[in-house]
């Protein structure tokens, strides 16, 4: 079992300065939630990376070199020669090849942004449906009750509406 | 909130959930009619072809593909500008963009499963269509991957999945952000549908990325597609099909029609679905330069067809030419010539692009003329070929025409389900092009929505 | 042999468009046009041997008939001074046939005796082939056809009644080049004699305009005729490459 701290913000500026200094005080990095994608988020909590990318990558190279030995293999494993045409024909392989590649590569995306967004997600968690409508949220986990007041002071002070505790179960 | 206020966050939200949950009478007679129109124009006649065999429709000998593979093409150019456009201007940056593009994307899903219907309907025993995809099985058979067709199997597959996830990607935020303000079943669906979504800046961060890249990779993909659907013609030899152009050729007529699609759509979401303040003049004018630049693209690919057919002196090349220009399907030549290449002139004036009800009447002409298109690149060019022994006429039958108006109540059909499912406009990034609220309560925004 | 050395092999031989040279026969025919009468009995025969259907009048004016071999008829001049040509056409079995890389599930392909075959059970009826084929000789089964008796007592047992929704064309009369190569296989030769197996068509026409045998026999009748000054193929330019070769008309100018 973990308390959380979440401070409801009007705008996102004042938001991210409250997870800015919620970081500086020591906390673990607090998270944001917002009904749209923060800009300069980077710069306060930290520079973000991704698999995403790699996942793509990965997933285009093995699409590309399974669509060819889909094509190549299977008219090898049925000889089926047609209108005197090698058996293994390059260029219409190549199209089978650039189609399989970025079938794979989307997928692959796919995968790539479920396992670094952690979603899809069955438990429940920390989360205010104000923030899917227009305000901005900071949430930070306290072990305690001395670090909740700490945390709900600098949430105050960065102007939030208002500070609720949230406990989400282990 | 007063209404003389500017656009606020909690509008968008509250006008988007609307728009799925309060269901008046009106939208019920419009879906029964269209499930209705679907029964009985598309899967009554069809189910009578499946019994009869295609001889129901008007086709012959020489013309054994007919309507149907023209209606696929159609079906297929008119995906091709929702994601496809939609993709471009996300990497671009467009704002304008954001309003409308679910809709369009939807557009773009729902015309690949018609143009799909339309393979079984083609098909003369559908009901092995398994047989042309690669799967292992007890006649150790594989379909021959050197086959256009094939190509076309392969390439609208991926094409159906990458845009079926680059929807449903994109409306993850949204789909959570409906749960919150849904009840009983409604409730449960949105909380499978958005897995669990908090909108945290780590969720953000990925989706941002996520999303760039599936754009990334479906514009080409768009791209390939509608090329291997232009290879099923122009990798025969049957002259006036035999042409290098076709590739490029129906990939412009795609995005060209896609668009006519979108202002089509647009105009009745923005008519019926009361997103008037969403989808606003600066989309039909933005769409409306579009479609005049596509309308030029597409007029001079049309002129370099007919010069290449003419110079290569190829009798056969002559015959098919001036059988296209002056023969039996003639008229139908120059209705496609009028309303695909004369009319869209009339985008450059701003003040045709701004009116919205000259707009769809223009972007109908238009898919009736592309439409006009796809029907004459099979008609003519199969009732001219090699021997002459072998030339012949087709008339579309009363079958396949039903079957084609049923076609377009099939796509109402899923369209007006889908309304009520996704937020038929994007939430967040409407939400993004505004300006954020201020710390301060009392202090309304200043900036302009859009 | 390691395994990168077999896929070398596999990917040389497999890379090799001559793969029809390992054909154990290549079956062709000639057409002497000099000889042809167009009296339509080739017709008739591959009618009756290939159980045809009759498709009736409504749907022959359609446009939906079926012959596998047709005499198309070509008027030349203007009345009185015309003239009438007559060319046989029936599936050219190209070598480098355009139908048979466009099916999507391999229903056509080439087989061992360089036929252009059809497999029925196979087809899904994407009518391709059809446009592909520039002679206009795949015919499609537009209904499920019936033979009213006593008709269908008449129906060929080795050949297959086609169902609806199916494509189909000349074989060559492939059921006959098969019973002539078990007839060979039992007397213990190795090869059918030429001459041994006739299509339906060739064996009826009375000029003997159609000649069929082995192509890869130099000393068949249809090799020999092959060499022939007057041979040409129907839309080489195309590059088909057709088993069919025709023989041109000899012509006095001053008839």
């Amino acid at each position: 079992m973990t308390n959380f701290a979440a401070g409801i913000f009007h705008g996102p500026e004042s938001a991210l300065a409250a997870a800015g200094t919620l970081k500086g005080a020591g906390y673990t990095t607090p998270e944001l939630m917002s009904p749209v994608p923060i800009e300069g988020v980077e710069e306060v909590l930290g520079e973000k990376k991704s698999v995403i990318k790699t996942f793509t990558l990965m997933g285009g190279i093995l699409g590309g070199t399974f669509g060819f030995l889909l094509a190549a293999g299977t008219a090898v494993l049925y000889l089926h020669p047609t209108g005197g045409r090698p058996i293994i024909t390059i260029p219409p392989f190549l199209i089978i090849t650039y189609e399989m590649t970025i079938l794979f590569g989307i997928l692959f995306t796919v995968l790539g942004f479920f396992i670094s967004a952690r979603l899809p997600v069955i438990r429940e968690r920390v989360y205010l449906p104000e923030s899917a409508v227009d305000k901005f949220v900071v949430t930070v986990a306290c072990a305690d009750d001395e670090h909740f007041k700490r945390a709900e002071a600098i949430l105050r002070d960065a102007g939030a509406e208002q500070v609720r505790e949230v406990t989400e179960e282990a | 909130m007063p209404e003389a206020k500017e656009l606020q966050y909690a509008d968008i939200h509250r006008d988007v959930v609307r728009s799925i949950v309060e269901t008046g009478p009106k939208y019920y007679i419009t879906l029964g009619t269209a499930i209705f129109v679907t029964l009985l124009c598309f899967f009554f006649p069809w189910f009578y072809q499946l019994y009869y065999g295609i001889g129901a429709a008007g086709l012959n000998h020489p013309q054994v593909w007919g309507t149907y593979l023209a209606s696929f093409i159609f079906w297929i150019g008119l995906s091709h500008s929702g994601t496809l456009l939609s993709c471009v201007l996300h990497l671009t940056n467009s704002s304008w963009r954001k309003a409308m593009y679910r809709s369009a994307e939807a557009m773009t899903l729902f015309s690949l499963v018609v143009a799909f219907t339309f393979v079984m309907v083609h098909l003369g025993r559908p009901w092995f269509i398994h047989w042309s995809l690669p799967y292992p099985n007890q006649m150790e058979m594989w379909p021959n991957f050197r086959s256009p067709l094939l190509f076309d199997v392969m390439a609208i597959t991926t094409y159906l999945t990458g845009s079926a996830i680059f929807i449903y990607m994109g409306s993850i935020p949204d789909f959570a952000a409906v749960r919150d303000r849904t009840i009983g079943w409604r409730n449960t669906m949105y909380t499978l549908l958005s897995l669990g979504w908090r909108g945290t800046d780590r969720e953000w961060h990925r989706l941002h990325w996520a999303y760039t890249f599936l754009a990334v990779l479906i514009i080409p993909l768009a791209v390939s597609v509608h090329s291997i659907v232009s290879w099923d013609f122009a990798l025969s030899i049957v002259p006036a099909l035999h042409q290098t152009i076709f590739a490029p050729y129906f990939v412009v007529g795609a995005i060209y029609s896609g668009t006519a699609g979108i202002v089509t759509v647009m105009f009745i979401l923005r008519k019926y679905m009361d997103f008037g303040q969403y989808i606003t003049k600066v989309h039909f004018d933005n769409l409306g330069k579009l479609l005049l630049v596509l309308s030029l693209i597409w007029t001079y690919i049309n002129m370099v067809e007919l010069f290449t057919g003419w110079y290569s002196g190829a009798s056969t090349e002559h015959e098919a030419l001036q059988y296209k220009l002056f023969g039996y399907y003639a008229p139908l030549y120059w209705e496609m010539i009028l309303f695909c290449a004369v009319a869209p002139l009339l985008c450059i004036s701003k003040r045709f692009r701004t009116s919205f009800v000259p707009m769809l009447i223009l972007s109908i002409a238009v898919n009736i003329g592309m439409y006009t298109e796809r029907f004459l690149i099979v008609g003519t060019s199969l009732s001219r070929q090699y021997l002459p022994d072998a030339w012949g006429l087709y008339v579309p039958s009363l079958v396949e025409l039903s079957i084609i108006l049923g076609s377009f109540a099939l796509f109402s059909t899923f369209f007006l389900i889908f309304v009520k499912i996704f937020p038929s406009v994007s939430m967040y990034e409407v939400k993004e092009t505004m300006s954020t609220p201020k710390t301060e309560p009392e202090a309304p925004p200043e900036g302009n929505p859009a | 042999m390691s395994i990168l050395d077999r896929i070398a092999d596999g990917w040389r031989k497999y890379r090799k468009p001559g793969y029809y040279d390992e054909f154990d026969y290549h079956w062709g025919m000639t057409v002497d046009l000099d000889r042809c009468t167009g009296c339509e009995a080739c017709v008739t025969a591959c009618q009756s041997e290939n159980n045809l259907p009759i498709v009736g009048e409504k749907a022959f004016a359609e446009g939906r008939e079926v012959k596998w071999i047709r005499i198309e008829r070509y008027w030349e001049g203007e009345f009185p001074d015309v003239k009438l040509r007559f060319i046989p056409m029936l599936c050219q079995h190209c070598d480098s046939a355009p139908c048979e890389t466009v099916c999507p599930v391999s229903a056509t392909y080439h087989n061992q005796d360089g036929l252009n075959t059809q497999v029925y059970n196979r087809c899904i009826g994407t009518r391709s082939c059809a446009v592909y084929c520039p002679y206009e000789v795949r015919y499609f089964n537009f209904y499920d056809h019936h033979w009213d008796s006593p008709l269908d007592q008449q129906l060929n047992p080795d050949v297959t009644v086609r169902e609806k929704g199916v494509m189909e064309k000349c074989t060559f009369c492939i059921q006959r080049i098969r019973q002539a190569k078990d007839v060979a296989k039992d007397d213990g030769r190795r090869r059918v004699r030429d001459g041994e197996v006739q299509p339906a068509c060739v064996q009826t026409c009375p000029t003997q305009a159609l000649v069929f045998g082995d192509r890869k026999d130099p000393e068949s009748q249809v090799s020999k005729l092959m060499n022939n000054p007057r041979t040409y193929r129907v839309l080489d330019e195309l590059n088909t490459d057709s088993s069919v070769v025709y023989l041109k008309k000899v012509e006095d100018d001053h008839a």
